[in-house]
C-alpha cells in the first residue's frame, strides 16, 4: 500500500492547464521531493492532495483511503502532518500555548512539552509567536506538523529563513522520520536539500511530470559529466575533443561539460602531456534540474 | 484525544489571545463605559439613566461579537492559520464556539461594568428579576452580531474586515436608537429600524424596564430568530464555498 498514490490528476484554471495528468506514489519511510520552477503547479498539486482545492479529474489515495473532492476524514487527519508557509499563528500566544493547543487535537500525538522539545525552543517556550525569529517560527511550525505523530507529512519549504545550523538539525529530524517509517512529501527551493533528503524527486514543469527518480537517476538523465583539469590546450582544441559540449575557464582551471566522459578523458590525456588536477564528477542536481525544466520549456515554445 | 478538552482549550486560548490585544480590549470595554458615564450619569438621571443603560449595554455587546469574529477569522484566513487548523482533526465547531465564548465573556464584563455604574453612580433601581432578564437579553443578543461578524470574516480580507465592521456597527447602533432614543428619529428611520437586530435586542431590553415602544415581545423574538437563522445560513454557505465542507 502506498502512503500517497496520485493518479492522472488534472486541473485547469480559467482554461489554462495547471496540472496535466500528474502521477505520484510514495511509500512509508520514503521522502519524495517535488521540484519545479515557480508556476510549475507544485502549490496546486499539494493543495489538491490536501483537499484545499478540487481537482478536475484523477484520483488520490491517502494512506489507502480514496479521497473525494475536498473533504478529508477525521481519521485521516489524525495521521496527517502539514507544515505550510504561514504568515502568522495567533501572534499573542506563546510557543508552549500553541503546542498545548495543537497537541490537544490528536489522540495519540506528542504532548505540548515534547513538541516544544521537537522545535528545539525550550528556551523560548514562554515567548509569544510574534516575537520569534523567522527560523524559530519555522521550527515551531515543523514541530506542530509532527503533533499527530503522523504517518504522512507534508513539508512546504521547511527550511526557509533558517540558518545553516538549524537547517542541518531539521534535515536530521526528517531522516529520523524516515527511519520511523513516516512518508514525507517535501517541496523546496534548495536543491541541496532535495539531494540530501529525497529518496525520489519528481520534477514538475508546466503541470507535467518531466522527470522522476532518485537524485542519482535524475543527474544521470542529463547525460553530462563535469570534467575539470588544468590544461595547456587552447579553447579551440579543447572544444574539438570528442564529447565536449561546453567549456568554461576559472583562473587556470578548465571546466568541461561532456556527454561522453570516458572518451573525453582519454582524448584529453593523449592530447596534453602536462594535464593535471583532473577531476570527473556528475553534474550537480541544480544543473540537471535547470536542464530538465528548460528543455521542456523550449520544446513547448517551439511547438507553440 | 478528548473532544471536550479541544473545545475548552480552543476557547481558553482564544480568550487569552484576544485579552493580550490591548487594541481590542481597551476600546471594547472603555467606550460603552465612558459613553454611559457621560450621558447616563453626568448629563441624565433617573428614568433616562435606566433607558441609557439598556441602549449602551446593547451597543457594548455588539462590538466584541462582531469584531472578534470578523477580524480574527479574516486574519486567520489571510495567514493560512485557518487552513492549518482545518487540516488538523480539530472540529470546526470548537473554533466557532471559542470565538462565541470570547464574545460572551466580553459581553458579560461590559454588562457588569455598566450595571455597576448604573446601580452605584446613576442610582438606577431595578428588581433582581429585571437585572437578570436584562443580562439574559444582552447575552443572547450577541448571537446575531456574532453571525454578522462571521459573515464579514469569511468573506472579506483581513484589511477590509475591520472597516466593514465599523461601517455596520456605528450606523446600525445609531439607526436602532442606541445613541439617540428611537422615538426622536424621523418616522422613516423608525420604520427602517425594524431591519436591524440591534433594534429588537434593545426593545426587548427596554421592555424589561417598561420603556419600550410597546410592540409585542413575540414579534421582536420572531424577527430576531428569523434574522439569526438567515445570517447563520449565509455564514454556513460562505463556509462551504470556502472549504467544500459542511459547517
Amino acid at each position: 500500500m502506498f502512503a500517497l498514490d496520485v493518479n492522472h490528476l488534472t486541473k485547469a484554471y480559467a482554461g489554462k492547464m495547471v496540472l496535466a495528468g500528474v502521477h505520484l506514489t510514495l511509500k512509508a519511510g520514503e521522502v519524495l521531493c517535488i521540484l519545479g520552477p515557480n508556476g510549475a503547479g507544485k502549490t496546486t498539486l499539494i493543495s489538491i492532495i490536501l483537499g484545499l482545492v478540487k481537482a478536475d479529474s484523477g484520483s488520490i489515495h491517502l494512506l489507502g483511503e480514496q479521497q473525494q473532492g475536498r473533504s478529508r476524514s477525521k481519521a485521516l487527519r489524525q495521521q496527517l502532518g502539514v507544515m505550510m508557509q504561514i504568515g502568522s499563528l495567533s501572534a499573542n500566544l506563546t510557543v508552549f500555548e500553541q503546542c498545548d493547543l495543537f497537541s490537544s487535537y490528536y489522540a495519540n500525538g506528542y504532548s505540548a512539552t515534547e513538541l516544544v522539545q521537537l522545535a528545539g525552543l525550550e528556551a523560548h517556550s514562554k515567548q509569544r509567536f510574534g516575537r520569534l525569529s523567522g527560523g524559530q517560527k519555522q521550527r515551531l511550525l515543523f514541530a506542530l506538523a509532527l503533533a499527530a505523530k503522523p504517518k504522512l507529512v507534508f513539508l512546504d519549504e521547511p527550511t526557509l529563513g533558517m540558518d545553516v545550523e538549524a537547517r542541518r538539525v531539521l534535515w536530521q529530524q526528517v531522516r529520523q522520520l524516515k527511519q520511523q517509517g513516516v512518508a514525507v512529501v517535501l517541496t523546496t527551493h534548495y536543491l541541496e536539500e532535495a539531494e540530501q533528503l529525497a529518496d525520489r524527486i519528481t520534477v514538475l514543469n508546466q503541470g507535467i511530470v518531466v522527470a522522476s527518480g532518485s537524485p542519482a537517476e535524475l543527474k544521470a538523465l542529463t547525460r553530462y559529466n563535469v570534467i575539470q583539469c588544468e590544461s595547456a590546450l587552447t579553447d579551440q582544441s579543447l572544444l574539438a575533443i570528442p564529447g565536449v559540449e561546453q567549456l568554461q575557464r576559472e583562473s587556470n582551471l578548465c571546466i568541461l561539460h561532456s556527454s561522453h566522459a570516458e572518451q573525453t578523458v582519454r582524448a584529453l590525456l593523449l592530447a596534453d602531456d602536462s594535464l593535471c588536477q583532473l577531476e570527473v564528477r556528475p553534474v550537480p542536481l541544480e544543473q540537471a534540474f535547470l536542464q530538465l525544466t528548460q528543455t521542456e520549456t523550449t520544446n513547448k515554445e517551439k511547438a507553440a | 484525544m478528548n473532544t471536550a478538552i479541544i473545545y475548552r482549550k480552543e476557547a481558553w486560548y482564544d480568550l487569552l489571545s484576544v485579552w493580550r490585544t490591548p487594541g481590542f480590549v481597551v476600546p471594547a470595554l472603555a467606550f460603552p463605559a465612558i459613553f454611559y458615564l457621560f450621558f447616563g450619569v453626568f448629563f441624565n438621571s433617573g428614568a433616562a439613566s435606566a433607558y441609557l443603560l439598556v441602549s449602551y449595554g446593547c451597543f457594548g455587546i455588539m462590538g466584541p461579537a462582531m469584531f472578534n469574529f470578523a477580524m480574527s477569522i479574516a486574519s486567520d484566513r489571510a495567514h493560512g492559520w485557518l487552513t492549518l487548523k482545518r487540516l488538523s482533526p480539530m472540529p470546526f465547531g470548537a473554533y466557532l464556539l471559542a470565538k462565541l465564548s470570547t464574545a460572551l465573556v466580553f459581553a458579560l464584563v461590559i454588562m457588569l461594568v455598566l450595571f455597576s455604574i448604573a446601580a452605584l453612580l446613576a442610582d438606577v433601581r431595578l428588581v433582581a428579576t429585571q437585572w437578570l432578564l436584562l443580562a439574559l437579553t444582552l447575552l443572547l443578543g450577541t448571537l446575531p452580531f456574532a453571525f454578522i461578524g462571521l459573515i464579514v470574516g469569511l468573506s472579506m480580507s483581513d484589511k477590509a474586515a475591520p472597516a466593514m465592521v465599523n461601517l455596520l456597527y456605528l450606523p446600525m447602533a445609531f439607526l436602532s436608537g442606541l445613541w439617540v432614543p428611537i422615538t426622536m428619529l424621523p418616522q422613516l428611520l423608525q420604520q427602517l429600524a425594524w431591519l436591524w437586530p440591534s433594534y429588537h435586542v434593545s426593545q426587548i431590553g427596554l421592555k424589561v424596564i417598561a420603556m419600550d415602544q410597546a410592540h409585542a415581545l413575540w414579534l421582536h423574538l420572531l424577527i430576531l430568530l428569523i434574522s439569526s437563522l438567515l445570517l447563520a445560513a449565509l455564514a454556513s454557505w460562505l463556509f462551504r464555498r470556502l472549504t467544500g465542507e459542511k459547517a
